[in-house]
């Protein structure tokens, strides 16, 4: 039966990627080309018409698209207008180890904390420290990721000088950007796990385990603590997708060469193969990250491989 | 509950002891023999001039050479042509170029041969060079005639070919031809050949380029410049608060900053140094290509000379650099900066003057537009500039509608070929040859142009003609005074770009547009 599900899952995926490409396609061009851009002040009706030809974008919409979408599926998504000619894909592909490393890092480090502070948060219920743990949550929710970033790199940069301010390199250059990214999601997770463990915190199978003699440590984070996981399970696909968009934004602020920059970039230069592999690319991304979702949630909640 | 509050405690301070550890052992300041400057692109990041846009030339300078200079007044001075000549009235150029340079790498020293391959490259269909479709229409054929000449006839006179397109403020970058031809443009544009001071270590790309001094020549001994950093490293840091922060924080030698930051930068012990007129905010007024029945929109109210030069008298221009430039420029008389236009009146601050030239034209209550604009660098002020010019047209009845949006989108709508109806604010630049920039703004044949007549094609036709470089001038003069007359836009600003240098740079300054001179920053005492 999960093999059906995965067929499934497969088959949503591809008429998802394929969707998105109809949309990416057309909302690319709803604001114009990157022919004004390449062509110098003095250009000349003739040199438009001999770029747009040359960029083939004197054919038909239907016609461009079809050839995108041909090639696509061979993996060739075109070359970049911009830079040099470069195939776009391959362009996408340089840039992503960085846009995944930073996500990681965020996601790993925020969902250690977010954990942490969710079950701290459930413990104290009710007491200071539960309604300063909330606090953070809340503001975490509410603060632009620009403004933060900002921040960040005024005070610990360089009124402090404890880390880089920007740029790209060793692991001191990831905590500010990943602190950045992965704040609302530290909020979300902390907010979760609070849920949770109060449930659990309140459930006869905990109570059982107290009249048991088990230590209240062990308690907490190994009986409630571990059914506690299962909704953060949930929402890791969404959590992922939160730190690819919220890079186009972090990358910028803290100069990072990831894919977020690579889309901003492209965007602004109207280079339409890279804007198109870009957010295919970041499509496949998100569409895997909820299928690796979907698996772990059938191998760790054993009513759910029932179900099938 | 008090042991795993404890526990969590620990931990909390383990984590952060170890980042303060790893952060602190990782810190890159700059240091004394590298110069990190953070500019807010790349651009496309390719390394032959033909690849990608003139934005590359803030770091492509330090790797090739040109064939011709220009002083800080904007003379020309030789380059890897040590002399040259013009004559056929215009449409032939003869350089000679200086023997004995070396490309890096052992590839050589440059001959004509190099030269020509460099001319032809810029100019060939796939090239993205901005300039490259205006030279592939002047440029006929490019001769060889021995290994140090180099012949270049044209299809139309170009009387400043040698300042203009073969300028170091263009892109003719010589590179290798053995080189390029033998490795290919992919490997040519990962690692270039020039007969610059600097080669490139390493591109990261969207984040780093660093060079160093070429080892394969002793120091102190390339032909044109002497370096006194061993490194340069640029970073890519679009955020303009990030370039602040890389100032302040000693990460960065040199990076360009807004008009705003100048007052924290400076109180912060940061010198600014200002590359005076580069630029030049603009609102250009849409539909008055008069010459071309096509682009030519009658019913836009500035159809009319007294409406236009209306808008002009209507804005207190001086007041938008004083609170907006932080007083960094002038009041613009044309829309770039222009030598032989300096004796050319800018339009006064005279509301009731706009007042009466309104209700002259017929327009006694104002009329309602839109004004769009959008942000760049240079140029973060423009949505500012535009709100403040629409509160001051509001005081004479013009109603502007401000629509923000980005350049792309307002560049393809205005050369889009069709009569336009709005208006944009626009950040001009000088133009290396500054007859290039009227043909950009004001000639039938271009495409950008807003503004035409068949008068002012009569003159750019005599100024095309004329052959005597006093007579030149005056005629550039006469059009330059003829465009303010017929307030061929509404001419703000002649703003200078503003750059944080930090305390290990000593004497630095950009004289000429496009000429950033990084391979000639000074190191402080």
């Amino acid at each position: 039966m999960p093999a059906k599900l995965i067929l499934i899952r497969l088959v949503e995926a591809f008429f998802a990627l394929l969707l998105m490409s109809l949309v990416v396609f057309l909302l690319s061009r709803i604001t114009g080309d990157p022919v004004a851009l390449l062509l110098g002040d003095n250009a000349t009706e003739a040199d438009k018409v001999a770029m747009i030809r040359e960029l083939g974008l004197d054919q038909s919409l239907a016609a461009q698209y079809w050839h995108f979408l041909a090639n696509a599926l061979q993996g060739d998504f075109g070359r970049s207008v911009a830079a040099g000619r470069e195939p776009a894909l391959d362009l996408v592909l340089s840039r992503l180890p960085a846009s995944l490393s930073l996500a990681a890092v965020a996601l790993a480090s925020t969902m250690l904390v977010g954990i942490v502070l969710g079950v701290l948060a459930a413990v104290t219920h009710g007491t200071a420290a539960d309604v300063g743990i909330r606090l953070i949550a809340l503001i975490g929710q509410s603060v632009p990721s620009f403004w933060l970033g900002i921040v960040l790199i005024y005070l610990v940069a360089v009124q402090w000088g404890l880390l880089p301010t920007s740029g790209y390199g060793g692991p001191a250059h990831y905590v500010l950007p990943a602190a950045t990214l992965g704040l609302f999601t530290l909020a979300a997770i902390t907010r979760l796990v609070r849920a949770s463990m109060l449930d659990a915190l309140g459930s006869e199978y905990v109570k059982l385990a107290r009249i048991k003699g088990i230590s209240e440590a062990a308690v907490i984070w190994r009986h409630a603590l571990s059914n506690s996981l299962i909704p953060v399970v949930t929402f890791m696909g969404t959590f992922f997708a939160t730190m690819i968009t919220g890079a186009v934004v972090v990358e910028t602020v803290f100069a990072w060469p990831g894919i977020g920059r690579l889309a901003y970039e492209s965007i602004l230069s109207r280079d339409f193969p890279v804007i198109q592999a870009v957010v295919l690319v970041i499509t496949a991304l998100f569409i895997l990250a909820n299928l690796l979702v979907d698996f772990l949630y059938l191998a760790i909640d054993p009513r759910m491989r029932e179900k099938g | 509950m008090t042991i795993s509050l404890t526990g969590g405690f620990r931990a909390a301070l383990f984590a952060s002891t170890m980042i303060g550890a790893v952060a602190t052992s990782s810190l890159a300041f700059a240091d004394g023999d590298t110069l990190t400057i953070a500019i807010p692109t790349f651009s496309d990041q390719t390394m032959v001039p033909w690849a990608g846009s003139g934005q590359r030339k803030t770091y492509l300078d330090l790797v090739y050479d040109y064939l011709v200079y220009l002083d800080a007044d904007g003379n020309t001075e030789p380059g890897l042509a040590e002399s040259w000549e013009m004559t056929n009235e215009g449409k032939t150029w003869t350089f000679h170029i200086r023997q004995g340079v070396p490309f890096s790498g052992g590839w050589g020293e440059v001959t004509a041969a190099d030269v020509k391959y460099s001319i032809e490259r810029l100019i060939a269909d796939d090239s993205r060079a901005g300039p490259a479709s205006t030279m592939r229409r002047v440029i006929d054929t490019v001769e060889t005639p021995d290994d140090y000449t180099v012949v270049v006839n044209l299809k139309a006179p170009d009387f400043l070919l040698d300042k203009g397109y073969f300028g170091e403020a263009q892109q003719l970058g010589i590179v290798s031809k053995a080189y390029v031809e033998k490795v290919g443009e992919v490997a040519a544009t990962a690692a270039p050949v020039g007969t610059g001071p600097y080669v490139v270590e390493k591109s990261v790309d969207g984040s780093e380029i660093d060079m160093a001094l070429r080892d394969d020549i002793e120091p102190g001994s390339h032909w044109r410049v002497n370096p006194e950093f061993a490194n340069v490293v640029f970073r890519a840091v679009p955020e303009e608060a990030t370039r602040v922060a890389m100032l302040r924080a000693g990460e960065a030698d040199i990076a360009p900053v807004g008009f705003d930051s100048i007052p924290g930068l400076k109180d912060a012990g940061i010198r600014i140094v200002s590359a005076e007129k580069t630029w030049s905010p603009v609102i250009r007024l849409g539909g008055v290509v008069q010459t071309d029945e096509k682009r030519y929109n009658p019913d836009v109210p500035w159809s009319d000379v007294r409406v236009r030069q209306a808008l002009n008298y209507a804005i207190d221009k001086q007041t938008i650099i004083d609170e907006l430039f932080q007083g960094e420029g002038v009041v613009a008389n044309g829309d770039t900066p222009v030598q032989a236009w300096n004796d050319v009146p800018p339009y006064p601050y005279d509301p009731d003057k706009a007042k009466e030239l309104l209700a002259e034209a017929g327009y006694p209550d104002g009329f309602n537009m839109t004004l769009k604009t959008f942000t760049t660098t240079p140029g973060a002020e423009l949505p500012l500039m535009a709100e403040a010019a629409a509160l001051y047209w509001a005081d004479v009845g013009i109603k502007a509608t401000i629509e923000p949006g980005d350049w792309p989108a307002i560049r393809s709508e205005w050369t889009s070929g069709e009569a336009l109806d709005f208006a944009f604010t626009h950040r001009g630049f000088p133009f290396p040859n500054p007859e290039n920039g009227v043909e950009a703004g004001f000639s039938n044949r271009s495409l950008f142009a807003s503004f035409t007549s068949e008068e002012l094609e009569g003159m750019l036709a005599a100024l095309a003609s004329e052959t005597d470089p006093k007579a030149r001038t005056e005629k550039l003069t006469g059009i330059g005074q003829y465009l303010r007359d017929q307030a061929a836009a509404v001419f703000m600003v002649l703003a200078n770009e503003p750059y944080g240098v930090g305390p290990h740079v000593g004497d630095w300054g950009i004289t000429t547009s496009y000429v950033y001179n990084f391979d000639q920053v000074g190191r402080a005492d």
